[in-house]
């Protein structure tokens, strides 16, 4: 990841949103990205310049566009129509991205067009967030990453978020993906937070998850 | 075709598609490819792609060419289903009922304003009076008032004729657009059910209970929260089977009606023609509802 003076940023054409230029390169903002915020928190994950990444949720764009600068493609997934005009003006600019008007839960409809990626990326506002997940693993290569930014409030409103992180980890262990790290996304955003997972490889004994 | 026997079953993929050995590629036109891949999308038992078929199939010369390809087509694709959905969902009337409540809080805001200021200006404009409502009042405050005021008193004038125009239109849109549910409950509150819905297909896969709780949010997530008594109604409220019913029967015309409206809202967008058995009977059932017993 490239950090200048403390800022993260990504190489690309500016001016997708207004976002600030700092020697020549796009200021990526954590108060606007969780992706942002999750590297100034501290993370492992790298976007290589040979990264395919399945993007879920890509709203207007903002994160998709920082992406788009440090990997080869993202097949960006958005399914309402509003954030999606927005994508499109993005995408029109750019060589790689893919936009994809489709709903989340329904895979099979851009199965056609999404290929193995090694990154699946999914920040979704739906209560059934972790199902959307593993309907979307299958796109995801052996050893590849997932990064799902949970949002408790849109499970269950009513439940404490605490109970919704510790059911969603015992689901997504349940399901066969390997936890390598939680971070919550406070101060940026609170009640957030980012499950990083891993897809082992078919075979190997599965390592056991670390608490 | 040479006899060979075919232990190939034909894979299609949006480049092209593959048998054993050999490959036809698609057409390289992307709103071809467009076409194509929404065609595939549709059939549900597509594989992933993958781009080095792709390139053996001769559809691409490489990685760069393939990715070119699949975005331009993609592009394509997006817009063009945008284009449907934005048509489908009516989104103009959307628009057009939320410019309506805004116009009416702007209006309402500046009328205000300028009762205040007409009554900082002349002293003999009594607090106590009764002030009559909307064009008469600002007509009354127009006869004395100073050059600047009364230039903003027109223009407040002018948009309430703008906002008659507009809730002329919204209602005829909303006629065509939602002819089950504007005979049911009125064409503005069922346009304004869509607008809190956000869109004609929302309120058409709303359970009836939402829909009878649209637009009274406040008091929804306060019943939620803290276990306040729940909402009765929200926009069906200005139904005047609702508002007009007795206390203590208006939950029970609310319930009614706003599951006979959850019926007529999924002929509107499904069927999208006026059902006169069916409202005849809905309508019998909420007039029922709120009868004495």
């Amino acid at each position: 990841m490239i950090w200048i003076d403390g800022h993260l940023v990504s190489e690309g054409p500016g001016g997708v949103y207004g976002e600030r230029m700092l020697r020549g390169c796009r200021v990526w903002d954590p108060k606007r990205s969780k992706l942002a915020a999750l590297y100034h928190l501290g993370t492992d994950l790298e976007l290589g310049p040979d990264h395919r990444v399945l993007y879920l949720g890509a709203a207007n764009g903002t994160t998709v566009s920082h992406v788009a600068d440090y990997v080869e493609v993202v097949y960006a997934v958005e399914i309402a129509p509003r954030p999606m005009q927005d994508l499109l003006v993005i995408a029109g600019s750019r060589k790689n991205i893919i936009p994809i008007l489709a709903n989340a839960r329904r895979p099979e409809i851009y199965r056609p067009v999404v290929e193995e990626v090694d990154l699946l990326y999914q920040d979704v506002a739906s209560p059934r967030q972790v199902s959307i997940l593993f309907g979307n693993s299958c796109f995801l290569k052996e050893g590849g990453t997932a990064v799902l930014m949970l949002k408790p409030r849109s499970i269950d409103v009513t439940r404490p978020p605490e109970d919704v992180f510790r059911e969603v980890q015992t689901e997504i262990e349940d399901g066969g993906l390997r936890i390598l790290d939680r971070v919550r996304l406070s101060p940026y955003y609170p009640d957030h937070i980012a499950f990083l997972c891993r897809r082992d490889e078919a075979g190997r004994p599965r390592p056991r998850s670390e608490p | 075709m040479n006899g060979e026997p075919s232990y190939y079953t034909m894979e299609s993929y949006w480049f092209g598609d593959v048998e054993g050995q050999a490959c036809e590629p698609a057409p390289g036109d992307p709103g071809l490819l467009a076409e194509r891949i929404e065609l595939l999308a549709g059939r549900g038992d597509t594989r992933s792609p993958d781009w080095r078929i792709a390139v053996r199939c001769g559809a691409v010369r490489d990685r760069a060419e393939y990715l070119e390809r699949l975005r331009d087509a993609a592009l394509i694709l997006a817009e063009r289903n945008l284009g449907q959905i934005l048509q489908a969902d009516h989104s103009g009337l959307i628009q057009m009922v939320r410019m309506l409540d805004q116009l009416d809080e702007v209006i309402n805001l500046l009328t205000e304003r300028a009762v205040e200021w007409h009554r900082a200006t002349r002293p003999g404009f009594s607090r106590k009076r009764t002030l009559p409502a909307g064009r008469s009042l600002i007509a009354l405050i127009r006869q004395d008032a100073d050059d600047a005021l009364a230039g903003l008193l027109d223009g407040i004038e002018r948009l309430r004729d703008q906002r008659s125009l507009l809730m002329e239109q919204v209602s005829r849109r909303a006629e065509e657009v939602l002819p089950n549910c504007s005979a049911l409950a009125g064409a503005l509150v069922a346009a304004r059910l869509a607008a809190e819905a956000g869109g004609i297909r929302e309120l058409a896969v709303m359970p009836a209970p939402s829909l009878q709780v649209l637009g009274a949010k406040t008091a929804l997530f306060s019943h939620l929260s803290t276990g306040t008594p729940p909402p009765k109604h929200g926009i069906i409220y200005q139904h005047g089977r609702v508002h007009g019913a007795r206390r203590e029967k208006r939950g029970r015309v609310a319930r009614t009606l706003s599951a006979k409206l959850a019926i007529a809202a999924r002929i509107d967008y499904f069927r999208k023609s006026a059902d006169r058995e069916f409202l005849l009977n809905a309508a019998e059932a909420v007039r029922k509802a709120g009868r004495r017993e």
